[in-house]
C-alpha cells in the first residue's frame, strides 16, 4: 500500500462533497487512509485559493530530493474553519519556512491534508481533494 | 460562534532523550503512514477530542525535545499548560533519576497546578529492565501523583493514560468551580474553561524566540 508513488489516496465515490444550504459540509470529513474523524458535518465552509501542497505519497530517493524541492500539486478547493479547535482530530508539523504549517491525520499521519499560515491565525484549510467523507 | 466543546486542555510530554516521548503522541494508530516529507519536517502538536462523563474535551497535546540543551527553556516551555506527562523508560535507570530533575524544572516554571502523571514507557521490553514498577510507583506516591507503564510500540495504556491525566484536570478545574460557585453566589458556568495564566506566564514573551523545530 504505502508503495504507491506520488499518487493520491482517492476513491470517487466517497470522495464528492456535499453542501448544506448555507455552504457548510453537509457530511463529516474523514482521514482517506484510516477514517479518523477530522471535521464533524457543518463546521467548515467550502472556500477556493490556489495553495501548494507537496504530496501526501513521495517516492524515497527522488532526485527531486536530492535537490532540496518538494514534489507536489497545486489545489483550489478547501474546507475552511477559523478556530483551531473545531478540528475533532488533527496534527499541526512545525513550521516551515517562515509560517506555514502543514495539517496531518492525528492518527494515521498521513499527509499534508491542509494548510495554516501562522501569521494568520483564523484560516485553517483542508484540501478537498485529500479527505473522504462520512455519514 | 458557539463553542463546540466544553473544556481545552494543553498538555506536554516531557522527559530525558530517547524516552519515546514522540512516539507515546505520535503513534497511536497502527496503520501509521509513512510519508518522508512529514517526518522529515517533523510534528509540532496534536488536537484529539475525547468525551468524559458526557463532556466534550479538546486536548492539544504538544512534543518536546529531552535534550540537556533544551533543558535551559523555561517558561514558555509550560506557558498554559494544565497536565504534563513525565516519560523515562524502564530500559534506562538514568531517565527514571532524571524524573526528579524534570519535576523540580516544572515546579520552577510550569503552573503551581499543573497536573502530573508518570508514564514508564517501553514496557514491552521486559528483557533490559532497569527500573522496576514497584520503584516507579513508590517514586509517584512521593510526588503525589500518578503513574502507568505504557508500551509505544504496542499501544499499551498509551490511550487509557492520556484519559487518566484528563480526568484529573477536569476533576480538577470541576472542583475549583464548584468552590467559586459556592463563594460567589449564582452565576452560569463558563462554557470553556482555560488554563489558568498565573503570574508565572509574564515571563514567557522574553523566550517566545524558542522554537520546537530543531529536533528531527
Ligand atoms: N521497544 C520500544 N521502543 C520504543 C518505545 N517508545 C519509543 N521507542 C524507541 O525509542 C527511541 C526513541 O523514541 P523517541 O520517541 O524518538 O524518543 P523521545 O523521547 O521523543 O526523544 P527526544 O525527542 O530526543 O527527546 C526510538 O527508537 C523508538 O523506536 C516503546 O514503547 N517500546
Ligand atoms: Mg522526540
Ligand atoms: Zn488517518
Amino acid at each position: 500500500m504505502a508503495t504507491n508513488d506520488n499518487q493520491e489516496v482517492q476513491s470517487a465515490s466517497d470522495s464528492n462533497h456535499q453542501l448544506t444550504a448555507d455552504g457548510k459540509n453537509a457530511q463529516m470529513i474523514i482521514c482517506p487512509n484510516c477514517r479518523c474523524k477530522i471535521l464533524l458535518k457543518k463546521t467548515a465552509e467550502l472556500v477556493n485559493t490556489d495553495i501548494f501542497l507537496p504530496y501526501m505519497r513521495v517516492k524515497k530517493n527522488t532526485s527531486n530530493q536530492e535537490s532540496g524541492q518538494v514534489d507536489g500539486e497545486q489545489l483550489s478547493q478547501f474546507w475552511k474553519v477559523d478556530n483551531m479547535f473545531t478540528f475533532e482530530n488533527v496534527g499541526f508539523t512545525k513550521t516551515v519556512g517562515s509560517s506555514i504549517k502543514y495539517l496531518i491525520c492525528a492518527d494515521c499521519e498521513i499527509g499534508p491534508i491542509g494548510w495554516h499560515d501562522i501569521n494568520d491565525k483564523t484560516t485553517f484549510l483542508i484540501a478537498t481533494q485529500r479527505i473522504h467523507y462520512s455519514d | 460562534m458557539a463553542k463546540s466543546y466544553d473544556y481545552l486542555f494543553k498538555l506536554l510530554l516531557i522527559g530525558d532523550s530517547g524516552v519515546g516521548k514522540t512516539c507515546v503522541l505520535f503513534r497511536f494508530s497502527e496503520d501509521a503512514f509513512n510519508s518522508t516529507f512529514i517526518s522529515t519536517i517533523g510534528i509540532d502538536f496534536k488536537i484529539r477530542t475525547i468525551e468524559l462523563d458526557g463532556k466534550k474535551i479538546k486536548l492539544q497535546i504538544w512534543d518536546t525535545a529531552g535534550q540537556e540543551r533544551f533543558r535551559t527553556i523555561t517558561t514558555a516551555y509550560y506557558r498554559g499548560a494544565m497536565g504534563i506527562m513525565l516519560v523515562f523508560d524502564i530500559t534506562n535507570e538514568r531517565s527514571f533519576e532524571n524524573i526528579k530533575t524534570w519535576i523540580r524544572n516544572i515546579e520552577e516554571h510550569a503552573a503551581s497546578d499543573v497536573e502530573k502523571m508518570i508514564l514508564g514507557n517501553k514496557c514491552d521490553v521486559v528483557d533490559k529492565r532497569q527500573v522496576s514498577k514497584e520503584q516507579a510507583q513508590q517514586l509517584a506516591a512521593e510526588y503525589g501523583v500518578k503513574f502507568s507503564e505504557t508500551s509505544a510500540k504496542d499501544g499499551h495504556n498509551v490511550e487509557e493514560a492520556f484519559m487518566t491525566l484528563a480526568k484529573d484536570i477536569k476533576a480538577k478545574m470541576d472542583r475549583k468551580q464548584q468552590e467559586n460557585n459556592n463563594g460567589g453566589g449564582s452565576h452560569s458556568s463558563p462554557n470553556v474553561h482555560v488554563g489558568s495564566q498565573g503570574g508565572k506566564d509574564k515571563k514567557a514573551n522574553a523566550n517566545r524566540s524558542f522554537s520546537w523545530c530543531t529536533l528531527l
